[in-house]
């Protein structure tokens, strides 16, 4: 995911260097030397995530071993580990500022005219600054503050908002680099003395509007801006503070830290990994030809295999983004080749990607649960039936569209065993992974660890070179650093909607119409959907599930049948406009524009709306 | 206008929901409080732990985003380590011995030591004895030899199962079902109300009430929020909020009778401990270990020999 962020820059930043070039005589060697300080500030931060990435994988590694082989524990790794976890983010936020990773709302920008472009793309900075200020200051008094001492660890508990200060510091000097390189060099001052006048406007508003809905609006206006999600969040939180939030700064940055540190959120940064390693292992092909021999020789075999391909590859894997990124880079160009037009090619990448976050093992249910005190082995299997039902509902959807293409030559049986055989590694993935945890060997976060230790095993035995091995640690941690920041920022929001008792209110609202299930289930969906067009998945789980989660239980709904609902459709979301974040994977490393992978994938879109309708009608029979 | 700038705002956080003694003990605390000062004070009791776990809220009335709660004293041990004195395995012998050694000196010494750490607490609780669960019987220390042990991250549970030759493993509460569904944990500790709010009497079915440690928290309210209030207004909440303790403490052992109960109808297996002096035994090494941190073996003296 970090290869397509290197290639899809932001949009505004191209468009305002455009601007920007027409206006102003190039200052080249300011800008040289930026360009170089903040390359050398990229590599060295993503060097340290990924160093503190193998650590941590080795602690959790360590501590199964311990376990098995010396029948002992490791005091303390547990807490270790998410005081790690809090590090790798706090390093790698700076870098997740650009790309898909920032995941900016940038369809607005773009349509801006041209001369509200520049104006609109210094907001959105400022949006940064006012979250790095955040960050910088929330942290520094919270870490004066805190005065506790991590009784496991005997460390100061301090350090941890310290490291998110540091975090804040560095995001905002890596955009004041990057932008003054890109010749922005006045726009990003002038962002930044917006943004540290906003933060520190001395002014007490007396209204009346619950402090929650005035942070999630001025949220809304950050992402219209097209700033980062993560940004619009932290900022949105702390500019409430004078509106009547009961979360001032420090405690909003503590909130963040702890938000965070949750032992079953350590299994993000180790799937996101194993999807990278299973690729660079050439694990990932031979389940291509393994899917192939099988599925190959039917209408429009080579997109039907690309789909039995996703759905294996999500056994092993737990993010949608690692799995459109594989099937960009593996499937696109054999697709094209075979006659299927580039825009069909991605969006069957694109849709057949969402699989991974319903089979187990999975991200989003992870976050659920950490969100909901859900059990994960029940929504885990709750999953896999739902991913299932979506695989079938694709295959026939694909079989619809895909009238006229060729299908490959039909497989012989010794060649599926062949194929079956060449595969057995990366199915093995599988096994360690769902085996792992149903079997009780071990607890889903060191599940993720082993699969990411085995995969990194296949890697190591198929000789990838070091290079590609430590730039999978790279890119791994980075995104991993993405989506908790995500977490961390989503937190002091849901403190503020918590305060509010937005659940409450939600609760009562859908019980005054009536509360039977199906009213409550079909207006989660539309909230659930509605939310999917514009928020990420991840997000959208943390600030929704726990509200939702509470009018369904009142209703009778089953709450792991309701967790699975909610991903599948939040997943949905992944593939509609504004935000797709799966399409916008595939259409930064494929080429092709967004707009037409969101015409294309229409059917499929279906095929899964249909899906949720068959889930929401066995959750109301079951 | 005046009259709603004297009323003060309280974010108040619990672990559990509505029913539970947990959330019970506020909705005392804002009724009562309501008849002594009316208007003074509009509370917002945030249930389920949605403002956090019990170190986030800690950590929250410390920088001012929360003005009170409950906390276990492991928690507090983080700003106050000397607390761990009330965590010390079969030092305590029943509710009452807790009670006195709460009540005197020692829990006089706590509550001064928790107000210069920003925690003002007007009284002690006590969440109910910590029992051994296993999912085979396990009567005398030396049946845990080898087992895994799900424990809470704290160097004194672990070196206290440590001691009679368990494997600590931490594992989030909300995973520990699982955990011990498939076998990753064989036993772990628990009071028995929590046990029956989990349901984990489905996937251990042995209790053995060794009631080695006795769970206690205080009642507590944010410096920030205290300093706040009138001499006269400090002395009517604390009074208040004494009263609304041993409420919660009566609660609480309603709950466990009809937790056991629950359990026992359930088709769990109620056990008493053997060989008790190997089970006092194995929990001295924890004594010694933490004599320094609680303040001198005399204190944990004072405390065995506390009438
Ligand atoms: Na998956
Ligand atoms: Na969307």
């Amino acid at each position: 995911m970090t290869a397509s962020g290197s290639r899809r820059r932001s949009g505004f930043a191209e468009d305002r260097r455009g601007a920007e070039q027409r206006n102003a005589p190039s200052d080249a060697p300011w800008r040289d030397v930026s360009r170089r300080l903040a390359a050398a500030l990229e590599a060295a931060l993503s060097t340290f995530a990924a160093g503190v990435l193998a650590v941590l994988l080795v602690l959790v590694l360590g501590s199964v071993a311990l376990r098995y082989l010396f029948s002992t524990g490791l005091v303390g790794a547990e807490e270790a580990g998410l005081w790690l976890f809090l590090l790798l983010v706090s390093l790698g936020m700076p870098l997740a500022a650009s790309g898909p990773l920032a995941m900016r709302l940038d369809l607005v920008a773009r349509r801006l005219p041209q001369r509200l472009r520049l104006p609109a793309g210094m907001a959105a900075d400022g949006v940064t600054v006012v979250a790095g200020l955040t960050l910088v200051a929330g942290g520094t008094d919270a870490a004066g503050l805190m005065g506790s001492t991590s009784v496991v660890l005997g460390l100061p508990d301090w350090l941890r908002p310290a490291a998110l200060a540091v975090g804040g510091g560095l995001l905002i000097a890596l955009l004041l680099l990057r932008r003054t390189a890109e010749g922005l060099g006045l726009s990003v001052l002038l962002s930044v003395l917006i943004g540290a006048g906003v933060y520190a406007l001395p002014v007490d508003y007396a209204i009346s509007w619950p402090p929650s809905l005035v942070a999630l609006l001025l949220a809304g206006i950050g992402l219209l801006l097209g700033a980062p999600l993560a940004h619009c969040l932290l900022a949105a939180t702390a500019l409430a503070v004078p509106f009547g939030s009961v979360l001032p700064v420090p405690a909003l940055v503590t909130n963040a830290a702890s938000g965070l540190s949750r032992f079953l959120l350590l299994a993000i940064p180790f799937f996101l990994l194993a999807g990278g390693l299973l690729t660079v292992s050439g694990a990932a092909e031979r389940l291509v030809r393994l899917a192939a021999s099988l599925v190959g020789h039917r209408r429009a075999g080579l997109a039907q295999t690309t789909l039995l391909t996703s759905l294996l590859f999500s056994g092993a894997s737990g993010s949608s983004v690692a799995n459109a990124a594989f099937g960009a880079g593996t499937f696109y160009p054999q697709l094209v080749k075979n006659g299927y037009p580039p825009a069909q090619a991605g969006a069957v990448i694109a849709a057949t990607s969402v699989l991974d976050n319903v089979i187990p093992p999975s991200i989003a249910f992870l976050l659920l649960a950490a969100a909901t005190d859900l059990s994960v082995g029940a929504l885990l299997l709750g999953g896999a039936y739902a991913g299932l039902v979506m695989a079938a509902c694709l295959a026939v959807a694909i079989h619809l569209v895909h009238r006229g293409t060729d299908p490959m030559p039909r497989a012989t049986g010794q060649e599926r065993r062949r194929a079956f055989l060449a595969a057995l590694s990366a199915l093995g993935l599988v096994l360690v992974v769902v085996g792992g945890i149903r079997i009780g060997l071990v607890t889903p976060t060191e599940a993720a660890a082993l699969a990411a230790g085995y995969a990194l095993l296949l890697a190591v035995a198929h000789r990838s070179g070091r290079a590609s091995l430590w730039s999978t640690f790279r890119q791994s941690a980075v995104e991993a650093a993405a989506i908790g920041l995500l977490i961390g920022a989503a937190a002091p929001m849901t403190f503020l909607l918590a305060v509010d008792d937005m659940a409450g209110m939600v609760t009562g609202f859908v019980t005054s119409l009536g509360g039977q299930a199906v009213v409550v289930l079909l207006l989660c969906n539309l909230v659930l959907l509605a939310a999917g067009l514009v928020l990420d998945i991840g997000a959208a789980i943390l600030l929704l599930a726990p509200i939702l989660l509470a009018s369904a239980v009142a209703a009778g709904i089953d709450p792991v049948v309701f967790g699975v609902i909610l991903v599948v459709n939040l997943m949905i979301g992944g593939l509609t406009p504004p935000v797709g974040i799966l399409i916008f994977v595939v259409s930064g490393l494929t080429g092709v524009e967004a707009r037409k992978l969101f015409r294309a994938v229409t059917p499929y879109l279906a095929a899964l709306l249909v899906a949720l309708l068959l889930l929401c009608l066995a959750a109301l029979v079951l | 206008r005046s009259a709603s700038a004297r009323t003060t705002a309280l974010a108040v956080a619990s672990l559990l929901g509505d029913d539970k003694p947990e959330t019970k003990v506020w909705r005392r605390i804002e009724a009562r409080l309501e008849e002594r000062l009316p208007g003074r004070f509009r509370f917002r009791i945030v249930t389920n732990g949605a403002l956090g776990g019990e170190k986030d809220v800690a950590d929250g009335a410390r920088l001012g985003s929360i003005q009170a709660s409950l906390s276990t004293v492991s928690t507090l041990s983080a700003w106050v380590p000397e607390l761990q004195l009330l965590d010390l395995p079969f030092l305590f012998r029943d509710a009452d011995h807790l009670r006195r050694v709460v009540s005197g000196p020692i829990g006089d010494g706590l509550k001064q030591r928790l107000a210069e750490n920003g925690f003002v607490v007007p009284d002690f609780i006590d969440y109910g004895a910590r029992h051994l669960l296993a999912k085979e019987a396990v009567t005398r220390p030396d049946q845990l030899q080898g087992k895994t042990m799900r424990v809470i991250q704290s160097p004194l549970h672990t070196k206290l199962w440590s001691a009679f030759g368990a494997v600590p493993v931490g594992i989030p509460i909300t995973e520990t079902y699982n955990a011990l569904a498939t076998g990753v944990a064989d036993a772990m500790d628990l009071t028995a109300s929590a046990y029956a709010g989990f349901k984990l009497f489905e996937v251990v079915p042995y209790l053995t009430k060794t009631a080695h440690i006795r769970s206690s928290g205080v009642i507590f309210f944010a410096e920030s929020f205290w300093n706040s209030l009138t001499e006269d207004e400090r002395a009517i909440v604390t009074e208040v909020s004494a009263e609304a303790a041993l409420y919660f403490n009566a609660l609480m052992e309603q709950d466990e009778a009809e937790s056991l109960e629950l359990a026992q109808a359930n088709g769990e297996t109620v056990l008493l401990p053997e060989a008790l002096s190997a089970w006092q035994e194995g929990a001295r090494t924890v004594w010694t270990a933490f004599e320094e941190i609680v303040g001198g073996p005399q204190v944990i003296e004072t405390v065995r020999t506390t009438a």
